[in-house]
């Protein structure tokens, strides 16, 4: 019997994407109350740097259809695709805009992260190498891209709903099971090799980001040479 | 002769009167500024305490200055036309500050409450009771500068 559906999205994928949407929501939520949830905001946007590292990663040593090669959205393909004559599986030509554009966006998001301060008691982990007023300005970016981010979750969301009920095309069931209904060729590569890898990366980019590069701060001067006042 | 003397004390009142009330712009900005500054400083101490290993004489000191500037009245600080001007820096306060009378008077009056609550807790030494509460104080700073600070 053949097979009614093929392997679209490999598991490390479609935990990435899981993880990446729980984390991003998770960021916005503490980021959005503050307060004691400060640590944890940045905690969460570590995190998210060690994800789209990954991703990046994943786009290169990847299987099939999580390849940056295998969807790269030339302008050609873009309007092929608005015309109608595009064919492909996996990512199409606009929506691999919208997969480059979210994780372009969350890497320019954590990435104005790592340098901010709140002007309360939250600094991010690579502060010092900023300084106060370049920080002050990153932050404002943060707040800024904060906004065009949720533009962006709400397109992605909105095509999602449109795929489905008006081009009758669930999106939601191959991010999930990782098989799509079709005959498509089956996904290959990104094995275990490449995982490795790319969970390298994810863990170097984290460690960086966290400081982990970072000249040690000075060590508190001793009580003994500060007047005891 | 008495009334010369009435005369003269009342001048001397008045004159002091209008010399503590008569805050130059500049320095009303600066002296905000230097109290949201020395704030920050206290603030990083209990961070550190609350994050790190918890020194209770630390924690008391740095939040009896913060309820101190709390309860200091600050808001004699924005006078009317100080939402443009420059004290140790440019100000970020925004005009709503002086538009949005009853919102922001809320927002001060939480953080009052909470700066309290903070020297409260510090006394008592509860190391959970007090990173909780070095919790709810940050978010009423961060409830007056999300609506009332010019983000650069």
């Amino acid at each position: 019997m053949k097979r009614q559906d093929y392997r679209l999205w490999d598991l490390p994928t479609r935990l990435f994407h899981w993880s990446l949407a729980l984390a991003v929501a998770a960021a916005s939520v503490s980021g959005q109350l503050g307060g004691g949830l400060m640590s944890w905001h940045g905690r969460i946007g570590l995190l998210i740097v060690g994800l789209v590292a990954f991703r990046l990663a994943w786009g290169l040593v990847g299987s099939t259809y999580a390849r940056f090669r295998q969807f790269f959205p030339t302008p050609g393909a873009v309007r092929a695709y608005l015309r109608g004559d595009w064919r492909g599986e996996g990512h199409n030509p606009v929506a691999a805009l919208s997969v480059l554009g979210l994780l372009g966006l969350l890497a320019a998001q954590v990435a104005s992260g790592l340098f901010s301060n709140d002007d309360i008691a939250f600094t991010g982990p690579l502060y010092d190498l900023a300084g106060k007023a370049l920080s002050n300005r990153l932050t404002a970016v943060h707040h800024l891209l904060s906004k065009v981010l949720y533009l962006l979750v709400a397109l992605h969301l909105g095509a999602i709903a449109f795929y489905g009920l008006v081009r009758g095309q669930n999106l939601l069931r191959p991010m999930l099971t990782g098989r799509k209904d079709g005959q498509g060729e089956p996904a290959q590569g990104g094995g275990i090799m490449a995982l490795a890898v790319a969970l390298a990366v994810a863990a170097m980019a984290v460690h960086g980001a966290g400081g982990g590069w970072m000249r040690p701060p000075p060590a508190p001067p001793p009580a003994a040479s500060t007047p005891d006042f | 002769m008495k009334s010369k003397l009435l005369l003269a004390t009342v001048a001397l009142i008045a004159l002091a009167g209008t010399a503590s009330a008569q805050i130059k712009p500049e320095d009303a900005i600066k002296w905000r500024q230097s109290g949201y500054g020395f704030m920050a400083w206290n603030m990083a101490r209990i961070k550190a305490s609350v994050e790190g290993t918890y020194n209770k004489e630390e924690v008391v000191k740095a939040a009896n200055a913060i309820q101190a500037i709390a309860n200091s009245g600050m808001g004699a600080l924005y006078l009317p036309g100080t939402d443009t001007g420059t004290g140790w820096e440019k100000t970020r306060a925004k005009p709503e500050i002086w538009t949005e009378k009853e919102k922001i008077g809320k927002a001060a009056m939480a953080f009052n409450k909470e700066a309290n609550e903070m020297a409260k807790v510090a006394a008592t030494g509860d190391t959970a009771a007090a990173k909780e509460q070095f919790g709810k104080l940050a978010a009423t700073c961060k409830g007056c500068h999300d609506d009332f600070k010019i983000k650069q």
